[in-house]
C-alpha cells in the first residue's frame, strides 16, 4: 500500500492555481523528492498533505486515510518539518520534545523512550537541556527533525531541510535522511538538484503547480558513498572549528 | 485529548515573557492606590469602585495578554506546527483562552486582600462583593475571547492589541452612541454594551440576562477564533 497517495490534488488562491491536478504515490521506506523553482507549488503540496491547507479539488491520503475527511487521524501518521523549522524558543530541547510527543498521544514511558531514541538518533544528547533559542541553526534543524520522528510516523515531510545549513550540516542531513528512510517514507522538497539526486529514490519535477514528471533516480544505499574531494577537504579544514 | 498539555504550554509561555508580570503588577498597583484613597475618603466597606476600575483596567490590559497568542505563533511559524499536529482547532483555542484566564484570575484574585481588609476592619455587605468578582471574571472572559479572535486574524501583535483596544472601548461605551439613535436601534446597541451588562454585577444585582450576555460573547468569540484558524 502507498504511504502517500495524491489524486488530482489542486489548490487555488483566489485567481491563482498554485497546485494543478497533481497525482503521485510514495511507497514505504522511500525518499521522494519534490523539485521545482521557487513558487512552483512544492510547499503548498506539503501543506495540503499535512492538513495545514485544504485542497480546492482532489484528495490526499496518508496510510490510506483521507487528510481532509479524517484529518486528526491522518496527522498522527505524519511527521512534519516546515521550511523555517519553527520551534518554541523559550523551551528547553527535552521539554519541547515532551510537549510535541504529548500532542501526538505519547505518554509516560513510551514518551520517555521516544525522546531518548530521538535524542540519540539526532545527536542531541549534548544540548537536551539547552534553551532552544540559544542553539545554532544546525541544532535547531535537528530538534525540528527530532519532534517530527518522535512518534515513528509512516510519512516524514520535510520542506527545504537543507536551507541555511553549512556544508558539514548538509552532509549530516543527507546521511540522516537515509537512516530515517529505513523506518518511514520521506517526502522532501528542494530547489537544489544535487541534494535530491544524492538522497532521493524518486523525484517529481514541478513547474507552476503542474507535475511535469516523476523520475526514478535509482535505489540509494542505506549508507551514502563517501563525500567528494572538495567536501572531504572542507570537512578536514573545518574539523577543528566543529570540534571546538 | 491535548487540552491540558496545550494549556500548560500556554501558561508557561505567558509567564516566561515579562508581559504577564507587568500586567499583573500595573493592575494591582493601580487597584491598591484606588482602594486606599477611596477607603480613607469615603470610609465605606465597599469594593464597587474597585470593580469599575478593574473593568477599565481589563479593557486596557487584556489586549496585552491576548495580542501575541495567535499573532506571534503565526509570525514565528509555530502555528503551522500546532495545526499540523493531531490536535483540533478547538483545543488550541481553548488552551489559549484558559491560559489567558489564568492571568486574569491571578490579577483579580490578588485584589481579594482588599475584601479581607474590609472584613477585618469593617462589616462589608458580601453580596455585591461576590457578584462584583463574578462580573469582573465574566467581563475578563468576554474580553479575552474577543482579543483571541482578533489575534487569530493577524500576524502582527501591535495590530492585534490596537484593534482589540479599539473594539473593547467601543463595546464598553456603546450605550452613549445608542442614545443618539432611534428605536429599535437604540435598544440593539444598548444590548451590546459591556458597561450596561457589567454594572448590575458591580453593584450587587445579578441577572440571568447579563450572565447569558457574557457567556454568549465568550462562546461567539471562541467560535469565531476557531473559524479564523480553520484550514482554508
Amino acid at each position: 500500500m502507498a504511504v502517500l497517495s495524491l489524486d488530482g490534488l489542486s489548490k487555488r488562491f483566489g485567481a491563482r492555481l498554485a497546485v494543478d491536478r497533481v497525482s503521485f504515490e510514495i511507497r514505504e521506506r522511500e525518499v521522494f523528492g519534490l523539485l521545482g523553482p521557487n513558487g512552483s507549488g512544492k510547499s503548498t503540496i506539503l501543506r495540503l498533505v499535512t492538513g495545514y491547507l485544504r485542497p480546492s479539488a482532489g484528495s490526499a491520503r496518508v496510510a490510506g486515510i483521507d487528510v481532509v475527511r479524517n484529518g486528526t487521524l491522518a496527522r498522527q501518521h505524519i511527521g512534519y518539518v516546515p521550511e523555517s523549522a519553527p520551534l518554541y524558543g523559550h523551551m528547553r530541547v527535552a521539554e519541547f520534545l515532551a510537549f510535541m510527543g504529548k500532542m501526538r498521544g505519547l505518554k509516560h514511558e513510551s514518551l520517555a523512550r521516544a525522546i531518548e531514541t530521538a535524542v540519540e538518533r539526532l545527536g542531541l544528547g549534548s544540548v537536551r537541556h539547552a534553551i532552544i533559542e540559544r542553539l545554532s541553526h544546525g541544532y535547531r534543524q535537528r530538534v525540528s527533525l527530532a519532534q517530527a520522528v518522535l512518534h515513528t510516523p509512516d510519512l516524514l515531510v520535510l520542506d527545504e531541510p537543507s536551507n541555511g545549513l553549512d556544508p558539514r550540516q548538509i552532509i549530516e542531513l543527507r546521511n540522516l535522511l537515509r537512516q530515517l528512510a529505513q523506518s518511514c517514507a520521506v517526502l522532501v522538497t528542494s530547489h537544489i538538484l544535487a541534494e535530491i539526486e544524492r538522497t532521493a529514490d524518486r523525484a517529481a519535477i514541478l513547474l507552476d503547480g503542474k507535475l511535469l514528471t516523476v523520475e526514478e533516480i535509482g535505489q540509494q544505499p542505506a549508507v551514502l558513498p563517501p563525500p567528494s574531494r572538495l567536501e572531504t577537504l572542507f570537512l578536514d579544514l573545518t574539523q577543528a572549528k566543529a570540534m571546538a | 485529548m491535548s487540552l491540558p498539555t496545550l494549556t500548560a504550554k500556554e501558561v508557561q509561555a505567558l509567564f516566561t515573557s515579562p508581559i504577564a508580570y507587568a500586567v499583573i503588577a500595573v493592575f494591582i498597583v493601580l487597584s491598591g492606590y484606588t482602594f486606599t484613597v477611596t477607603l480613607f475618603v469615603s470610609k465605606q466597606a465597599t469594593l464597587v469602585h474597585i470593580f469599575f476600575q478593574a473593568a477599565i483596567q481589563l479593557i486596557l490590559l487584556v489586549p496585552l495578554i491576548t495580542m501575541r497568542q495567535f499573532a506571534e505563533e503565526r509570525r514565528s511559524g509555530t502555528l503551522e506546527l500546532l495545526l499540523t499536529a493531531p490536535v483540533r482547532e478547538i483545543e488550541i483555542v481553548g488552551a489559549k483562552f484558559l491560559a489567558s484566564m489564568v492571568v486574569v484570575a491571578a490579577m483579580t484574585s490578588l485584589t481579594l486582600i482588599y475584601a479581607v481588609l474590609l472584613a477585618v476592619y469593617g462589616q462589608p455587605d458580601w453580596g455585591p462583593i461576590y457578584s462584583g468578582y463574578l462580573g469582573v471574571l465574566l467581563l475578563g472572559a468576554a474580553l479575552v475571547s474577543i482579543g483571541l479572535m482578533i489575534s487569530a486574524l493577524t500576524a502582527n501583535q501591535i495590530v492585534a492589541a490596537v484593534v482589540s483596544l479599539g473594539l473593547f472601548g467601543i463595546l464598553w461605551a456603546i450605550d452613549t452612541l445608542a442614545a443618539l439613535l432611534p428605536q429599535p436601534f437604540e435598544n440593539w446597541l444598548l444590548g451590546l454594551s459591556l458597561l450596561a451588562h457589567f454594572t448590575p454585577f458591580a453593584v450587587g444585582a445579578m441577572y440571568v440576562s447579563d450572565f447569558g450576555f457574557f457567556l454568549s460573547v465568550v462562546l461567539l468569540g471562541l467560535f469565531l477564533t476557531v473559524r479564523a484558524l480553520a484550514r482554508s
